[in-house]
């Protein structure tokens, strides 16, 4: 029989209990519950960015003084690291930094050559980082665009021939219930048998749900670091292929070999340079390499990170779920919640909470289509954990949405 | 008109604390919809009153809705007190020019405007009308004012003339064929005309205007403001009706002369003597007056006989309707010199 936390005193342990010490500056009473949208960074890689500022804040990219080599080295070992995280190999997929997600995916969705693709193939559920450049892309290929349905376990629901020539774009996790693409790797083998490609929103998926990445076949995945413990950046890992048959149209310093009146050389041997226009954010990338790192050895209440988020998730799922008067999305515990209380605005609730130090996002969470215009709900509330994330956390959260929605109805 | 009413308090609370300056803009995008018919687009009130909510609700949860029907009436009574607010000062601002009071119903409350006793407004109030539950007199009353104010402004363009507004058988403290004629309205009584008297002799008025008066018993709640200005004010017409002859300075000038710069014997200014007299010790002294300043008994008991005369109400009943009617001024003293009404004490550098 499950316990109920509904209305119940908070449990006797330190509400920092299972909190790893990297997340000590959080001032108690703190409760962030909005790692969808960006992860607490962990001392470690709060540390790695003031030493890179303050120790050998240099350029990299082929220079020949000490500071800037080691950036060099840095980012090289960043560029590695994330490789290894996928499981993937340098000899066919390469690591670009752009701003964000949405950067990299319209760095790529927008720079597909003419007549390549027949069409370009999405899912109802995605963030406005996936939708609108599908949109802008389809107009400018002057494909169709389909947009298809996905099933409660996250499967993208499609007919083989659907995937003819597409270019299909995805997200690994949503943002909006946390579920999960869980035909992968058939969707990929799928796509690549009818002569598309797949590229990847792994935003979500990249802070705790990287098991359907590994070794990915897929021809890109973007992801932001500041999801995963990171400082703000985002991350591409595509295909050498793909990048060599980008129409390139957002060029500049760091791309090219050579430079003459009406042309120009493109670098070689360095395809993931076709994504990085310009300086790039030396610090953000070498902190990722410190997240990388941090995140292969935090234990959080010495549990493994996916088994300690595991049970928070339920904690957390059980608690909102015991609120009378709130419709959850979600049908299973998730890291990432959303909820809404018919009765109630969520954007009120979310200000009232702020006001008990309870940090969650309202609205439509970037998912304007499929929340609003498919489902056609009000404006909801998401509850998303992170690795600071106790159970002290949630059921002080839990607590007080309950006393709201008590109070209020 | 939440909205609405958080522009209004946003603006005045960005006056004082640059904290707030940068909502006013929302602010006002919003109100502006509003008051334009249309639905807000921004999410800006909600904003508003949940973040003046969220402590009750992190408290008592329960307290939300009353306190945020609360909201919506306290935003109701700042729109409310808003346009009162806005409509007195423009109101007040008008009256100010065109009476030289802010307040019309009782000039000398208003610290603005020169000094002087008012001639209070018969009329009740807006509030005074509300609270007799006469909800349209209230308006009714209170637009009549305006109106009345809005019309008199042109008066105050004009160019006055004393000699349109003299009384009958005008006297003047001087006499000079080359000067102009200056009309003053003074109640005897009142110790703002005391004040312009003296002021006047301080700045050798009389030897550049022919200066002449209309005696004006202000009128009281009960009665007359001052008690015994109408006994006095009688007295003055008799001697105006029937003037000393030969005397270098008319008696009834003489009159005025004592009242207002002499004192009597207990130490206090013969006006204030006289105001905290009954009639007949006012009467006693007055008459004692008129023989000091050289009327024969005979004539003294032609004047007395005077003051009670249909002749004197006649002219004082005139004198009034030239003071409400036509000179139109609800301040006591007014003066008319130099093309233009003074309307409540003028300074010795006014004068000059």
């Amino acid at each position: 029989m499950k316990r109920s936390t509904l209305f119940s005193r908070a449990v006797d342990a330190p509400p920092s209990a299972g909190r790893p010490d990297d997340f000590a500056y959080l001032e108690p009473g703190e409760i962030y519950l909005d790692a969808a949208c960006q992860s607490l960074r962990p001392q470690p890689v709060i540390d790695a960015l003031i030493d890179y500022y303050t120790t050998y804040n240099a350029c990299g990219g082929r220079v020949k003084y000490a500071w800037g080599q080691k950036v060099d080295a840095r980012v090289a070992d960043t560029r590695k690291a994330v490789l290894n995280l996928l499981g993937l190999s340098a000899k066919q997929y390469a690591v670009s930094f752009t701003l964000n997600t949405t950067y990299g995916l319209n760095l790529l969705l927008q720079q597909l050559p003419q007549g390549r693709f027949g069409r370009i193939v999405t899912s109802s559920i995605e963030h406005n980082s996936v939708f609108l450049p599908t949109i802008t892309a389809a107009r400018r290929l002057g494909v169709e665009r389909l947009v298809l349905v996905r099933a409660a376990d996250g499967a993208l629901l499609y007919d083989a021939g659907q995937l003819e020539r597409a270019v299909v774009v995805v997200n690994v996790a949503s943002n909006v219930d946390g579920r999960q693409l869980t035909n992968l790797a058939q969707l990929v083998s799928d796509t690549h048998a009818r002569g598309g490609i797949v590229i990847l929103d792994a935003a979500q998926a990249m802070g705790h749900s990287r098991a359907l990445l590994q070794k990915t076949d897929a021809d890109a995945v973007c992801f932001s670091a500041h999801k995963m413990y990171g400082a703000s950046l985002g991350v591409v890992v595509a295909r050498h292929e793909l990048l060599s048959s980008l129409d390139l149209g957002f060029v500049g310093g760091g791309m090219v070999q050579d430079v003459r009146e009406e042309d120009f050389d493109l670098v070689q041997g360095d395809p993931g340079a076709l994504l990085e226009p310009g300086l790039q954010a030396w610090g953000e990338i070498i902190a990722l390499g410190r997240a990388i790192d941090w995140l292969g050895t935090v234990r959080p209440g010495g549990q493994a990170p996916a088994r300690h988020l595991a049970g928070l998730s339920t904690r957390l799922f059980d608690g909102l779920a015991e609120i009378p008067g709130l419709s959850l999305l979600n049908h299973e515990p998730s890291p990432v919640i959303s909820l809404y209380a018919p009765r109630q605005d969520s954007h009120r609730l979310a200000v009232f909470l702020s006001h008990s130090k309870v940090s969650v996002r309202s609205g439509y969470f970037c998912a304007h289509h499929y929340l609003k215009q498919q489902l056609g709900l009000p404006p909801l509330l998401r509850f998303s954990l992170g690795l600071h994330s106790t159970a002290s956390d949630i059921d002080t959260a839990t607590q007080a949405l309950a006393r709201l929605m008590k109070g209020l109805s | 008109m939440f909205c609405i009413a958080a522009f209004i308090v946003l603006v005045v609370m960005a006056a004082f604390s640059a904290r707030y300056r940068r909502y006013v803009g929302t602010a006002w995008n919003c109100a502006w919809r509003r008051v334009t018919f249309r639905p807000c687009d921004t999410t800006f009130k909600q904003d508003i009153k949940d973040h003046l909510l969220a402590p009750i609700a992190a408290r008592r949860p329960g307290l939300v809705r009353p306190a945020g029907i609360t909201l919506e009436i306290l935003a109701v009574l700042v729109i409310l007190t808003t346009i009162w607010s806005g409509y007195t000062v423009v109101k007040s601002a008008v009256n100010l020019y065109v009476y030289g009071t802010c307040n019309k119903q009782d000039s000398a409350s208003c610290t603005l405007g020169a000094e002087a006793c008012s001639i209070p407004d018969e009329t009740p109030g807006f509030v005074e009308s509300i609270a007799s539950f006469d909800v349209l007199g209230a308006f009714g009353n209170e637009f009549a004012s305006l109106g009345e104010t809005f019309a008199a402004i042109p008066a105050r363009f004009q160019t006055w003339r004393a000699e349109d507004y003299l009384p009958a058988n005008a006297s003047y403290l001087t006499e000079d064929a080359a000067n102009p004629t200056a009309l003053e309205v003074i109640d005897p009584g009142c110790t703002f005309c005391r004040a312009l008297f003296l002021n006047i002799e301080e700045s050798g008025f009389e030897s550049d205007y022919n200066l002449t008066y209309i005696a004006y018993p202000i009128n009281g709640t009960d009665g007359y403001k001052f008690p015994n200005s109408l006994l006095v004010t009688q007295y003055l017409e008799a001697l105006r009706l029937h003037p000393l002859e030969g005397a270098e300075t008319p008696v009834d000038w003489q009159i005025l002369s004592r009242i207002f710069t002499e004192k009597a014997e207990t130490g206090l200014p013969w006006q204030d003597t006289i105001n905290a007299m009954t009639a007949v010790e006012t009467t006693a002294t007055l008459t004692d007056w008129l023989g000091e300043f050289g009327l024969s008994d005979e004539q003294i008991d032609v004047v007395v006989a005077e003051t009670g005369s249909d002749a004197v109400t006649e002219v004082i009943a005139a004198n009034k309707a030239i003071v409400e009617d036509d000179i139109d001024t609800i301040k006591i003293p007014t003066i008319i010199f130099d093309g233009r009404r003074h309307d409540g004490l003028v300074s010795v550098d006014g004068l000059q």
